[in-house]
């Protein structure tokens, strides 16, 4: 693509997100109350603040997921020369991914993967 | 002074990954902190697209963007301090920062200005896929296939790492 072009995009699709968003503020109807900035309109007010400490659990999701993203971006190298590197490159990447099998397995068999 | 479209995108880029840098360290609030840091990522990106490495700009966007910033909010959720404003630090805290930012600025600059830059002789050379693919899995002597098969193993240990260390915290609880 012409790079002009690209700016061109690049400024339009800003100027319009960020026009909708200036205009709709200033021609939308105001209404500030206390209660609109409650969790509930009705009820029992809230005491103290609504975060709360995670579960353990989501983190160790979270670090699953980045290691096979890590895999996922070094598979695919491979896969675009996939054809070129023949039965050498292939066994290089089985070696690589039966160590991260490894891993998996062992999440499995601590049972990481079972939501407690 | 004209801009040409590169430079108005690099500039553009520049000044985001700027103000978003400042806004990451001067922000009390964290888990604002941790959005901030995306913006950072997301722009580093950007000009990665710019110099042409579409592959290097890809992984920023999955890894960093994507699945460390996930990691750091999960992190930052742990805590038990996630909703604190945190206090603005002391005027004794800020001369040191100072003090060190300048000389890190001093030496990054001088650094710089003092290297020759010289245009290569060279024509740009487009990283393409297939170029990655062969050196990555090449076995030879400017290859990668070592570095590639240890990264695995680093991926194992860290992976056996978390599972130990979040279950051992569950032990705990079920102790207590």
């Amino acid at each position: 693509m012409d790079g002009n072009m690209l700016v061109t995009m690049f400024l339009v699709a800003f100027v319009l997100v960020g026009g909708a968003l200036v205009f709709s503020h200033f021609i939308a109807p105001k209404s500030v109350n206390y209660q609109k900035f409650e969790p509930y309109e009705c009820g029992i007010p809230t005491k103290g603040v609504s975060w709360l400490q995670f579960n353990v659990g989501y983190y160790l999701f979270a670090i699953l997921f980045l290691v096979f993203d890590v895999e996922t971006v070094f598979i695919y190298p491979w896969a675009v020369v996939m054809k070129e590197v023949g039965l050498v490159g292939y066994i290089e990447i089985l070696i690589f991914f039966v160590i991260l099998v490894l891993g998996l397995l062992y999440a499995w068999k601590k049972k990481a993967l079972t939501w407690a | 002074m004209m801009l040409t479209a590169s430079q108005f995108m690099f500039y553009f880029f520049a000044l985001a990954i700027v103000i978003f840098s400042i806004l990451t360290v001067t922000s009390q609030r964290i888990l604002r902190a941790a959005t901030y840091l995306l913006f950072v990522l997301i722009s580093t990106a950007g000009i990665y697209f710019l110099l042409n490495y579409q592959f290097l700009a890809a992984v920023q966007i999955t890894l960093y963007a994507g699945g460390i910033v996930v990691l750091i909010i999960f992190s930052i959720l742990l805590t038990s301090h996630v909703g604190v404003k945190f206090d603005m630090v002391g005027w004794k805290k800020r001369l040191a920062t100072g003090i060190a930012v300048a000389i890190g600025a001093i030496l990054v600059i001088t650094t710089i200005l003092q290297y020759q830059f010289e245009a290569s002789t060279e024509a740009a050379r487009a990283v393409e896929m297939r170029w990655i693919g062969l050196s990555l899995l090449s076995y030879e002597k400017e290859g990668f296939v070592l570095p590639f098969e240890v990264i695995s193993i680093l991926l194992l240990a860290s992976m056996i790492g978390a599972i130990i260390i979040a279950r051992k915290e569950e032990k705990n609880e079920s102790n207590n």
